[in-house]
């Protein structure tokens, strides 16, 4: 027996340091450094142990906590719209017709832009004075022309219209890869017994993807909370602060403020909460699939 | 992945790191206007120092996330950036922070006579110098003379009276495409420069520095926010303007689609390049206007070089802004780029003067310029009132007092942080 697992051990070894190196170091200095007080400009401050306090100054801060909310609400409305769309195209991107794998390759080209790139594209289509969004809507009546991204109220939609048309694509990936492992037969004989093309969706499309698609929601979920870029280059967390999402205070505390013991508190918060979101999403993913196994 | 891209790559890695015969010298800046004449400055050194090379990294214009930028550089300690550019704002975090080095024995006190007192003074912290200063900037009032001269209007010396200007042409002129104001309104540190001269004309400051308090929630301090909020944003200039910078305010004007303009002084040289600008002979520049029974004020900006402390090589550092900084390169830069110099004896240059007459009138705003305050936690602070002035201004119903207050309180919270250190 051990003759056997030694070598099996050796070869997990490359893929336990990387995690340990890339991901559990990270979160474990991350959270250690959330105890301290440290102030980069002030580092006549030191270094110094404060326990638990830059947390419960977190849970006090009012921009912290609105800022939390502005992430929950980006991720409440984009995940299941890009879920739904990306649903929707994997459906029509499966069919068999000419031209298929040539606009399988299109649809992703959202996804391969750097989201850098697609966030300066978003901002010259929202602009108020020469933008493709006021044009389509308004042509020349310019005195009409909204500036959304100047209004409070419609900052924050523009950003998540920039993340569905973004990663749409990226669901999509995912449940046209849960469409492909369902074997054609299955249709074949549901053809042979009658059903209609809702009855084949019903019955046999939509409980095998599901796995596939708790993952691309899962995927989406912990994407959309720590969205960051879009807000870096569209708004900077403004107008009115309405754009602030959590995971840009956070940088913005660590990265400008030079607050790195609070910074790292507030990445702590997106880590734990990320984590909590997972748990919760494998606990449903896992069960689905523990029943098949089961029906199987 | 093909297996002979692997040692590919390896032999690649290999020799490119072993390649460089040249010294290297590099130098972070910004997305400049005219990229074309900082190029050829930079050949013009690279030819009177053979065997250095300087390798430019361009970062975004925007101050504030050039900072990003160049703090994470800073904190990593990279060496690889040896010269970059500084905000007027940041020496004083730089170094606290030991990030920027002290040019005491680079630059004595004797050339740093040769500069605008303000910019050197901003310069200054903890009684040692972190920068030279390569241009200033004051905040500055442009306004179409044609339509002031058709209505019968001198150029505004009072925020109301530039309102109501700007009220009576809009009225008249009917035209949809145009808009009264145009300034920089979005979340980032050019609305602190623009709500400060809102501030300080109105007799306010944003914190006493002497008491390390904030001074926001008085009520001059938001009496004039109130006002930008009832009369500019939303009533004269269009609420576009909430997410506008430096760059799409000054389209704005300089597709004449704007009476009144604020702006640094190298606007004025864009809105009379004929070649980008509708509006080219149609421009006046003037100081920002006051409340009534107070005086104008213009925010400090500009740009000075600094090294980083990580650099491995200081003294060629130094050179390279010695070169940049010199008269002659300053000059240069002014004439080719409208840039305010920050040498004091350029605004007696004849050749200057003669191409920008309007330095001569500028100059006293230059020199009266208003730094922000000096402060090693100048970032938090800054954030802060971003917020603040942001959500004061882009609400119409807003609580300006309720906003205020607890900006002032956040902010005070900051600045104890300094009480420490004088506890020591």
């Amino acid at each position: 027996m051990n003759k056997i697992r030694e070598p099996v051990w050796r070869f997990l070894l490359p893929s336990f340091l990387f995690v340990g190196v890339f991901s559990l170091y990270p979160i474990f200095e991350s959270f250690r450094l959330s105890l301290y007080r440290m102030i980069l400009t002030l580092p006549w401050l030191g270094q110094k142990f404060v326990g638990l306090e830059n947390y419960s100054d977190l849970v006090t801060d009012p921009v912290a906590l609105r800022s939390f909310g502005t992430s929950l609400l980006f991720v409440a409305v984009t995940t299941p719209v890009e879920v739904l769309l990306g649903l929707g195209m994997a459906l029509a991107l499966n069919e068999t017709f000419r031209g298929r794998g040539w606009l399988r390759a299109v649809v992703l080209i959202p996804w391969a832009v750097p989201t850098v790139v697609t966030s300066q594209m978003w901002r010259f289509i929202f602009n108020d004075r020469y933008g493709v969004f006021n044009y389509l809507l308004f042509g020349d009546a310019t005195q009409l022309y909204w500036a959304p991204l100047a209004e409070p109220g419609l900052a924050l939609m523009a950003i998540m219209v920039a993340d569905i048309w973004k990663t749409s694509a990226f669901a999509a990936l995912i449940i046209l890869a849960g469409l492909q492992g369902i074997p054609g037969e299955l249709y074949e004989a549901a053809g042979i017994d009658g059903a209609g093309a809702w009855q084949k969706f019903r019955h046999i499309t939509w409980p095998l993807i599901r796995p596939a698609l708790l993952l691309a929601l899962l995927f989406r979920t912990i994407d959309a909370l720590k969205v960051f870029d879009l807000v870096f280059v569209m708004t900077q967390g403004g107008p009115a602060d309405a754009t602030n999402v959590l995971q840009f205070y956070g940088y913005k505390k660590s990265f400008a403020e030079g607050m790195i013991g609070y910074g790292s508190a507030i990445a702590v918060a997106v880590f734990l909460v990320s984590l909590a979101l997972a748990l919760v999403y494998i606990r449903v993913l896992g069960t689905g699939l523990l029943r098949k196994e089961r029906a199987a | 992945m093909p297996k002979f891209l692997i040692p590919a790559i390896l032999f690649s890695l290999f020799f490119s790191s072993r390649a460089p015969a040249q010294t290297e010298l590099r130098f972070v800046t910004w997305t400049s206007e005219s990229a074309k004449v900082w190029a050829e400055i930079i050949a013009d050194f690279e030819a009177a120092h053979p065997g250095v090379k300087v390798v430019q990294e361009v970062g975004p214009s925007s101050s504030t996330e050039f900072h990003d930028l160049v703090t994470q550089k800073l904190r990593n300690r990279d060496p690889q950036m040896d010269v970059f550019f500084m905000d007027v704002v940041w020496p004083a975090e730089f170094a606290a922070a030991g990030w920027a080095l002290p040019l005491d024995n680079f630059f004595p006190p004797a050339e740093q006579k040769q500069f605008l007192d303000a910019p050197i003074l901003a310069n200054r912290y903890g009684g040692h110098i972190y920068g030279v200063p390569v241009f200033v900037d004051a905040g500055m009032l442009y306004y179409r003379k044609d339509l002031l001269e058709k209505y019968g209007f001198a150029p505004p010396r009072a925020w109301p009276e530039l309102v109501q200007q700007a009220k009576t042409i809009l009225a008249r002129e009917r035209d949809p495409y145009l808009t009264g104001y145009s300034a920089q309104f979005k979340q980032y540190e050019g609305l602190i420069c623009n709500m400060m001269e809102f501030i300080l004309s109105n007799g306010a400051t944003l914190w006493d520095e002497r008491s390390m308090r904030s001074t926001l929630q008085h009520a001059d301090a938001k009496e004039a926010v109130r006002f930008v909020r009832d009369e500019i944003v939303g009533a004269i200039a269009h609420r576009g303007v909430l997410a506008y910078q430096e760059s799409e305010s000054l389209a704005l004007f300089t597709q004449g689609r704007a009476i009144f303009h604020r702006n640094w002084p190298y606007a004025w040289e864009v809105a009379n390049d004929a070649r980008q600008s509708k509006i080219a002979g149609r421009v006046g520049v003037m100081p920002l206007p006051a409340f009534p029974g107070h005086k104008s004020a213009s925010t400090l900006g500009g740009w000075q070089l600094a090294i980083s402390r990580f650099s491995r090589r200081p003294e060629l550092a130094w050179q390279f802004v010695q070169f940049m900084t010199s008269s002659a390169m300053q000059k240069r830069i002014s004439l080719s780029m409208g840039r305010a110099p920050a040498r004091a004896a350029l605004y007696r240059d004849p050749e200057i003067l003669r191409r920008y007459p309007q330095f001569e009138s500028q100059y006293q705003t230059l020199v009266r310029a208003v730094p922000r305050p000096r402060t090693p936690v100048y970032l938090p602070l800054a954030n802060i009132m971003q917020r603040y002035f942001s959500s004061a201004i882009a609400l119409r119903d807003s609580d300006i007092d309720g906003l205020a207050r607890s900006a002032a309180r956040d902010m005070d919270r900051v600045l104890d942080l300094l009480r420490d250190r004088s506890a020591r």
